[in-house]
């Protein structure tokens, strides 16, 4: 059985599970087989929604052996469309069924009129937006049963309206809408290279208390702007933006991400144990699997 | 010096970005498009989206813009590789880029975006060699379907004997959810697999009927190649038809006594899991 870290220092007591990866279908066989030691896994929840066949007998069997955790890009918690609520029932399902330490999706729309484009679109950093958003926030945690966390998507567009920076939207979300946060180091690297920000200015004003989960990514460089492709190695600028924010919050949940050209899952796990070098040295006096769900219901 | 924020509601820019979104073509096309001018003139976009040092408005919606439709491609890409195959990229591209505007996305899951492809490639009559496509794109539909299919009990091969003989007449079996039986103008199963295998000598497709039967065993897809018999007795039964007249709709295309025949493909069907129950 794996132990874990306890985390005092966020809101709710969420233990750190340490550096886990993101479970995709190519690693299936490799995970199976081998049960690679790995911390916890992170599932895309839609991909498990509405699959009663492989996908979700794989999922089953990782739920049983190791903590995971459900990230979700069809919320659209931004959008103006009504929420959906067909889609609120089934995450709660799968969040019931993994036995899932905490649900989280990300803050931007993903479509409107009925219509979903697939993509993370930014919110215009306004008043009304972020009254649009606490409100939801707050009905969709009452669904859930459970806090939701929500992740800085990275953005390639500024609007003309927006009255603050994103990390005090975020913040003020937090405390209005008593939501988390799953803090994308890259995501904030990507964004303040397009947008022109400080990114230790955004780690610095999100409180630590907040902080559910780290994620790490690699990402594309195209010159006049970046592209958070997910399909690379986490360069070196990020991995200290990362230990930068890790001061702040104490060693929290970091999963790393790989979601296109995916390379052998060595190589993944590998990337993301590097985060060892950037966290903090922290007494640990371990936690079984029961106790993680205790912390998390 | 900021550019003055034009006051929009959040749902009109939603619906504007939206649709510069979902138009093909250019960035600079889109914003101009009729369905993107109904919510903003284009003379104001830097009131709603602001330059960056190395990019126009036009330009940072266009990086969403340019995205939409390669994701739409990509995921119908990998529901339906032979249809794909079969055109070639271009061509995919085009169906797709016309499908998409006509079936945007409406689900949370992208698994939902594909469900009309075979009836739009159907009806697209500017298509050539539609009858084969469309062909292909319901087979490679019911892999999809049967791949995410809820999980049915399969009903134990050694049940066939237990069945009382005066019951088989009457008697109705119950397929499992991840099972399809599906008949063709085409024999579109050995391209798909030739497609699968990444074999480059593809086989012809001439107008020939083919029977196919997807299911689900082991968590594993297969795809079961019919003889017309076969298919006229499963497709029955997997209709909910009962034993006695699924046979006879099997036996009208079978010489000699049938019996032992039915029996070895029930057998077989019965091992492979294809079937729930039996009452």
């Amino acid at each position: 059985m794996k132990r874990h870290t306890p985390s005092s220092r966020n809101r709710w007591g969420f233990p750190d599970l340490g550096l886990g990866v993101g479970l995709r279908t190519v690693h299936y066989p490799h995970i199976l087989e081998k049960r690679p030691d790995v911390d916890f896994f992170e599932i895309l929840s839609e991909n498990y929604m509405d699959s009663g066949g492989r996908p979700a007998w794989v999922l089953d069997q990782i739920a049983e052996a190791y903590p995971v955790v459900l990230h979700g890009v069809s919320l659209s918690i931004g959008s103006t469309d009504p929420l959906d609520r067909e889609h609120l029932t089934k995450l709660k399902a799968l969040a019931d069924r993994t036995r899932a330490l905490w649900v989280s999706d990300h803050l931007c729309w993903t479509g409107v009129s009925g219509r979903n484009t697939h993509d993370l679109l930014p919110m215009p950093l306004t008043e009304e937006a972020l009254s649009h958003v606490v409100g939801r926030v707050r009905t969709v945690s009452d669904f859930l049963e459970r806090p939701l966390i929500l992740e800085n998507a990275s953005t390639y567009a500024e609007f003309t309206a927006s009255s603050m920076p994103e990390w005090e939207f975020f913040a003020r979300l937090m405390e209005e809408a008593d939501c988390g946060m799953l803090l994308d180091v890259n995501n904030v690297y990507v964004s303040s290279y397009n947008h022109g920000f400080d990114p230790k200015q955004y780690l610095d004003a999100i409180p630590p208390s907040r902080v559910a989960q780290y994620h790490l990514a690699g990402h594309t460089n195209k010159g006049t702007h970046i592209i958070d492709t997910h399909n690379d190695y986490v360069i070196d600028p990020v991995w200290e933006l990362y230990r930068h924010s890790v001061e702040r919050t104490g060693n929290v949940s970091t999963l790393l991400e790989w979601d296109a050209d995916i390379p052998a899952f060595e190589v993944i796990h590998a990337e993301a144990l590097k985060a060892r070098a950037f966290r903090r040295e922290e007494s640990n006096p371990g936690r079984e699997r029961k106790d993680l769900e205790a912390a998390a219901s | 010096m900021k550019p003055r924020p034009l006051e929009l509601p959040l749902d009109r820019v939603q619906r504007w970005m939206l649709a510069v979104i979902e138009q093909p073509g250019t960035a600079e096309e889109a914003v101009v498009s009729p369905a993107a001018r109904a919510e903003l003139d284009p003379e104001d976009i830097e009131g709603v989206i602001l330059p960056s040092k190395t990019l126009s408005p036009v330009e940072r919606v266009g990086v969403y813009q340019g995205m939409y439709l390669l994701r739409m491609i990509e995921a119908l890409e990998g529901d339906y590789p032979a249809v794909a195959h079969f055109l070639g990229s271009d061509a995919f591209a085009e169906l797709v880029e016309r499908y998409a505007k006509a079936h945007p996305s409406r689900s949370y899951t992208f698994n939902r975006f594909g469900g009309k492809f075979p009836e739009f490639i159907r009806d697209a009559k500017w298509l050539r060699r539609r009858a084969v496509l469309t062909d292909l794109a319901r087979l490679e539909r019911a892999v999809t379907e049967v791949f995410d299919a809820p999980q049915s009990p399969a009903w134990p091969a050694e049940a066939i004997e237990k069945m009382p003989r005066e019951s088989w007449e009457t008697a109705v079996l119950r397929p499992i959810e991840a099972l399809r039986v599906l008949s063709f103008a085409y024999p579109v199963n050995a391209y798909l697999q030739s497609v699968k295998t990444e074999n480059h000598d593809h086989p012809a497709l001439p107008r020939r009927a083919s029977w196919v039967a997807v299911y689900r065993k082991d968590y594993e897809v297969w795809r079961l190649d019919l003889g017309k018999p076969a298919y006229d007795f499963l497709h029955a039964l997997a209709n909910g038809r009962p034993f006695g007249k699924a046979v006879a709709a099997a036996a009208r295309g079978l010489q000699g006594s049938p019996g032992d025949q039915i029996f070895r493909w029930l057998r077989a069907w019965v091992a492979e899991g294809m079937f729930q129950s039996a009452g």
